[in-house]
């Protein structure tokens, strides 16, 4: 069908860059396509794909959460502080995440209720609540956490995966058939297109954006607290600038920034060439940052493509204003 | 220049879009001083020839020209430097831009630097001459849509425009401002702009036009003088076919009270208003825009909850303070902007019918049964006619009149004991038109309750039992059917003697 | 018909209604409000440190505000386009970097052309986002998203981790930011301050006084409309978008005279910091309102708070960017709260005008339901 094809030409479009890097790849290390070499890939950026997940549902929302990576640090210091003073460590684990739901709720609800912009108020949580992880931890290194928690992020816990890539996987799935398969799912995309065509339609769109950066803070403490395992120690500057990597995987997957569109599949792929592509770049010997460059000029070149697709004809919105 | 040639001529201009084909050798001449009305049906290209007049879309076969001479129009600037200007439905104003520089900021020709006092005072003067009076400065948020209107129209006449085209321009307009607008038209058009004119109220065509072209299917099909045309000739021109401008009303056997509303209000809004709903029964809401009307239908939705007075629905009395409450009482609200607040026009038809009745395809784990769902939209499209190339099309893709069946499929599928129809045949065809008439009278037939509200009063009268009338926020009168005439509702609804 | 201007004159000499009312600008307020709540920052911080009051705290503050100040107003001339330039600390550090590097290969280089290659450097980077932008359909967002990673990491493979000293800078770029103008009060007007405020007022000036800023304005409020207006839409937004650049361009100047010892990592995260200046400034990210002045003072805000902090005992400097990020929240709060108000009254105060019109408009015109509470959305409806 051409019109499933279109649909889901984005997502062949990823598929194939995909294929062609992890071929190019093969072609360059006779060990990439190991196992291991891939559970590595992963491992070495699981908190960004996991945040990933929770922000493509908030942008499909229409929304933005900048404030992912200060909340990962603030609950990694939560954490850091809560056991330095001597509260058991499953507890401090337990405190860590309820804070960084709290911080997203805190800005999940005043971007419900005053209707003020997500790009400002998140942008406000970025400072803000990086400021709270300094205020916590000051210029300090902590440390000496137990042995069995180190080990989420490095020991393998289910075959050669670690606790934190199964972690990832599960909420992969779990997110997918909750975003394109059932009733909230459904309700994310109609308010990411139209929130007044929701409200209308008796969706109580206030509480599915506070459910949503609720969901978006516990994500990002959840990561936090897995970044906390896999350094061995928490310092206040953890993660900083990671919003950017996180935002550029959903967007290269096709998600639009204005909300509305895109699939969980399609970010799973862009995840995928992200990290294939740094790998690659790597074993290429480019450097880590030319490696980002790399990755922010295929962001644009991505929405570019898109657009060029766009200009085939039977522009979409013309005949949208037509009829 | 030469003065016979019509100011602005269309020849044999083809558009397409992908293998449709919106504009078939289509030709129309403007001429100075004239009022030349457009008639047609949706999709049969109006619009897309307004956006080929306006330099938005380049026609892909054709010539236009101006004076005899022909040009090219490739955007909207160029448009503006050979006098053709566009006014819309919907004003497009820039709400954080004073009234002044809303009339200003197209200007190529006032310099790079901004005399704000020179510029107020031309906009002021430029509102004056259309009997308007708003301070220039202000900014242009916050005014009504007739002043929005009018603020556009001041635009045109700044500009010089030789060619005015209004698109729809009465629409969202109360019957007191459609005459001051037509004032304005004519005091335009007695200073030598040829005004092109459309809308799907052929009663304004006949009083305004000076000639009348009908579109019908992308292609040119007539053009005559205003006196040569009859309304039955007109209108089926348009439809391609003979059809009767009244549709066949069945008897209505209205049941118990279903809701009654007592003294209802909300600050600023409406106040006093009281009445019975029975089953099976259609209650038209008369008034002028702005009256009103729309208002109470929000209260009774819960979008703009009620803030005194009492509402029973079934004996019993209940609050709605949210959509969701209203919709488990059996209430439903078929919005009169289908663009902003009634569909979701990227997605698909199937997901926009069973929006507000999600709940009923979700199995226990949460999830949306899809079969169930498509089972439901298909039936409505067969039960409607909706036509569309498949369910799963996104609904903006759909023609305008097929959007409203979808919509009021959508509000159907909620199994309402109250439907409240708010303009549900404002910008769709004829044919629609009367598709949407027959709907409601076997709505009613099958004992659902119906509000109608509607700014076109034979529609009104037709389609109702009984008439609610409002002015001003307050109920000025209720007709039975037989007390309704025209002259006692407009009476009730303008409050002159 | 004659010229409608000609019409227009002779109409408005004799039909202009007398009319005394003053109409306050929503931006005033928020400017005024602004520097109301700068004073009582400055005043707490009075009470609480001792020898607050200095003049080494004023030049203190003018010197850092100078670089905030300039990217305040520069992201503010995107903004209010309804686009935004997350690029603007990449574009500092390219500039800095490469104008050092210029500098301290080239010891006899001129302040004038110093500061070309800066302002230069940085219009050609915004102009690729621009027209990025512009005409490659890319909403802002992602375009310097991505330019804030491409410029960057092209300045680290470019600088291999060197450092632009200080001392291989010629000395009159190490020596600006102490230089001063004049003296008033025992208050040193540094140079580098002066220049910032004229800059300041010169745009400002021009945003409100000339075309270009005007339909700067016009596009965010209403980018459809702007279309429709023949307003040539692409050339303006890469117009706000080079402005942008040069002016971040300029503020790279700035840093590499204030720093001197220039890393591959200067400027990082002062797009943050802009964006946030703009936004506790009064400027809406939706686009079409805030002012330069306002943007400003959301800068110099910013920066006594930065400076202030460190000094204040009971609290240590770790607070700073907690105290920022709710100074901003409360800022957009603020701002939501007293601007339903401000629609309020300019609404009411708009109709009697209206209603001068004609008696029988009296229902449009006495009960505009949706437009006196825009944010209802839903409401629309009758008005």
């Amino acid at each position: 069908m051409p019109e499933a094809l279109r649909e889901r030409s984005w997502e062949l479009l990823l598929a194939v860059i995909l294929v062609g890097t992890i071929v190019y790849n093969a072609t360059q290390s006779p060990v990439y396509l190991d196992v291991d070499n891939f559970v590595n890939l992963f491992r070495l950026s699981i908190e960004k794909v996991i945040v990933a997940v929770a922000m493509t549902f908030v942008i499909i929302n229409g929304e933005i959460d900048l404030s992912v990576a200060s909340v990962m640090a603030f609950a990694a210091c939560v954490l850091a502080a809560a056991h330095e003073s001597g509260v058991p460590f499953g507890l401090a684990i337990a405190i860590a995440l309820a804070a960084a739901a709290s911080a997203g709720f805190v800005q999940g609800l005043v971007v419900a209720r005053t209707g003020i912009s997500s790009l400002v108020v998140t942008l406000a949580g970025l400072i803000g609540f990086r400021g709270a992880a300094r205020i916590l931890l000051e210029d300090r290194s902590v440390g000496e956490f137990p042995d069995w928690f180190g080990d989420l992020g490095r020991a393998d816990f289910l075959g050669p995966m670690p606790f934190a890539l199964v972690l990832f996987l599960v909420m992969l799935v779990v997110g997918g058939v909750i975003l394109h398969r059932s009733s909230f799912g459904r309700r994310v995309y109609v308010i990411g297109n139209n929130a007044d065509v929701a409200r209308f339609s008796g969706i109580d769109v206030a509480r599915v954006k506070l459910v949503l950066f609720t969901a978006s803070g516990l994500v990002a403490g959840l990561a936090g607290v897995l970044f906390a395992a896999r350094l061995g120690s928490v310092r206040a500057n953890i993660g900083e600038g990671f919003e950017l990597d996180i935002i550029t995987m959903v967007l290269l997957g096709g998600v639009s920034i204005f909300g509305g569109s895109g699939t969980l599949l399609g970010v799973a792929l862009a995840i995928c060439i992200v990290l294939n592509l740094r790998n690659g770049l790597g074993l290429a010997n480019v450097e880590a940052n030319t490696q980002t460059g790399v990755i922010g000029a295929l962001l644009i070149v991505s929405v570019l493509a898109q657009n060029l697709l766009d200009r085939l004809p039977l522009r979409r919105r013309e005949v949208e204003a037509e009829a | 220049m030469n003065d016979t040639a019509p100011v602005l001529a269309m020849r044999g201009i083809c558009k397409w879009f992908g293998a449709t084909r919106a504009l078939d050798e289509v030709s129309l001449e403007l001429h100075r001083g004239e009022v030349h009305a457009l008639v047609g049906e949706n999709g049969a290209g109006k619009s897309t020839l307004i956006k080929v007049m306006t330099g938005i879309y380049p026609p892909d076969e054709g010539a236009v020209l101006v004076d005899g001479e022909p040009v090219s129009l490739r955007s909207a600037a160029d448009a503006q430097r050979l006098g053709i200007g566009a006014i819309y439905q919907e004003p497009l104003i820039f709400p954080d831009l004073s009234v002044a520089e809303n009339i200003f900021i197209g200007h190529q020709d006032q310099g790079r630097v901004v005399r704000w006092r020179q510029m107020c005072a031309d906009a002021e003067a430029i509102l004056a001459r259309l009997d308007v009076h708003i301070d220039p400065r202000a900014p242009a948020s916050g005014l009504p849509v007739a002043t929005q209107q009018a603020i556009e129209i001041a635009k045109a006449i700044s500009l010089d425009v030789r060619v005015l085209i209004m698109d729809e321009p009465t629409a969202a307009l109360s019957a007191h401002e459609v005459d001051r607008l037509f004032r304005q038209v004519r005091q335009l058009r007695d200073s030598g702009v040829a005004v092109l004119f459309i809308s799907h109220r052929l009663d304004e065509v006949f009083e305004i036009a000076d000639r009348v072209s009908v579109f019908r299917d992308g292609r040119h099909v007539s053009t005559d003088a205003r006196d040569d045309v009859t309304r039955p000739r007109l209108i089926a021109a348009m439809v391609g076919r003979q059809m009767s401008d009244f549709y066949a009303r069945h008897e209505h056997h209205a049941g118990e009270v279903i809701l009654r509303v007592r003294d209802l209000g909300r600050t600023g809004k409406f106040a006093g208003v009281s009445f019975d709903l029975r089953r099976g029964e259609v209650l038209g809401l008369a008034g002028l825009v702005g009256a009103g009307r729309t208002d109470i239908a929000l209260a009774l939705f819960g979008i703009a909850p009620a803030e005194t007075g009492t509402i029973e629905l079934d004996g019993r009395s209940v609050e709605i303070d949210t959509p969701r409450q209203a919709l488990d009482h059996g209430i439903a609200y078929l919005s009169e902007d289908r663009r902003h607040v009634g569909l979701s026009l990227p997605q698909s038809v199937t997901a926009n019918i069973t929006l507000p009745s999600l709940r009923r395809y979700v199995s226990r784990l949460g999830l949306v049964d899809g079969a169930a769902e498509r089972s439901a939209a298909e039936r409505f499209r067969r039960q409607l006619s909706i036509r569309t190339a498949g369910l799963s099309q996104p609904v903006g893709l759909l023609s305008g009149g097929n959007q409203q069946k979808t919509m009021l499929a959508k509000w159907l599928n909620t199994e309402p004991a109250v439907l409240i129809l708010d303009e549900p045949t404002r910008g769709i065809d004829v044919g629609a038109k009367a598709d949407v008439h027959q709907i409601i009278d076997e709505l009613a037939r099958s004992g659902m309750a119906i509000v109608l509200i509607s700014s076109d009063l034979p529609e009104v009268l037709a389609v109702s039992d009984r008439v609610l009338v409002m002015r001003e926020g307050e109920q000025t009168g209720m007709f039975d059917r037989i007390e309704a005439t025209q002259e006692r509702v407009m009476t009730a609804a303008v409050g002159v003697a | 018909m004659s010229t409608a201007a000609d019409v227009a004159r002779l109409d408005g000499a004799r039909n202009r209604p007398g009319r005394t009312a003053v109409w306050i600008r929503p931006e005033r307020v928020k400017e005024l409000s602004l520097l109301g709540v700068i004073v009582v920052a400055l005043l707490v911080f009075g009470f609480l440190v001792d020898d607050y009051f200095s003049g080494r705290f004023f030049n203190r503050v003018t010197t850092s505000v100078a670089i905030t100040a300039v990217l305040a107003v520069a992201q503010t001339m995107v903004i209010v386009t309804r686009n935004i330039d997350l690029s603007v600390g990449s574009i500092v550090g390219v500039t800095a970097y490469l104008t050092g590097q210029f500098a301290s290969s080239n010891p006899s280089t001129s302040p004038a052309v110093a500061i070309a290659i800066a302002v230069g450097l940085g219009a050609l980077l915004g102009a690729i986002n621009g027209v990025i932008v512009a005409y490659g359909r890319v909403p802002a967002i992602i375009t310097t998203l991505g330019t804030l990673a491409i410029y960057r990491s092209w300045l680290i493979s470019h600088g291999e981790g060197r450092t632009i000293t200080a001392d291989s800078l010629p000395s009159w770029v190490v020596d600006l930011p102490t230089r001063t103008v004049f003296t008033i009060g025992g208050l040193d007007i540094r140079v580098v301050f002066a220049v910032v405020i004229v800059v300041v007022a010169v745009l400002q000036i021009a945003m409100q006084r000339l075309r270009w800023g005007r339909r700067l304005y016009a596009i965010g409020s209403n980018p459809e409309a702007a279309a429709q207006a023949g307003l040539p839409t692409r050339r303006l937004v890469l117009g706000a978008f080079i402005a942008c650049g040069a002016l971040s361009g300029f503020a790279g100047f700035l840093f590499l005279s204030r720093f001197g010892n220039i890393t591959v990592v200067a400027g990082q995260g002062l797009e943050l910091d802009s964006v946030a200046a703009a936004v506790v400034g009064g400027v809406s990210v939706l686009g079409g309102s805030g002012t330069l002045v306002g943007a400003f003072l959301g800068a110099v805000l910013i920066d006594v708070l930065d400076q202030s902090l460190v000094r204040v005992p009971q609290v240590s400097e770790f607070w700073r960017n907690a105290i920022l990020g709710a100074l901003i929240l409360a800022a957009v709060i603020a701002d939501v709260v007293v601007g339903r108000r401000f629609r309020r009254r300019w609404s009411a105060e708009a109709r009697p005008h209206t209603k001068v019109d004609s008696s029988t408009d009296a229902p449009d015109t006495t009960k505009v339901p949706a437009l006196t509470a825009p944010e209802q959305g839903g409401e629309a409806g009758d008005a």
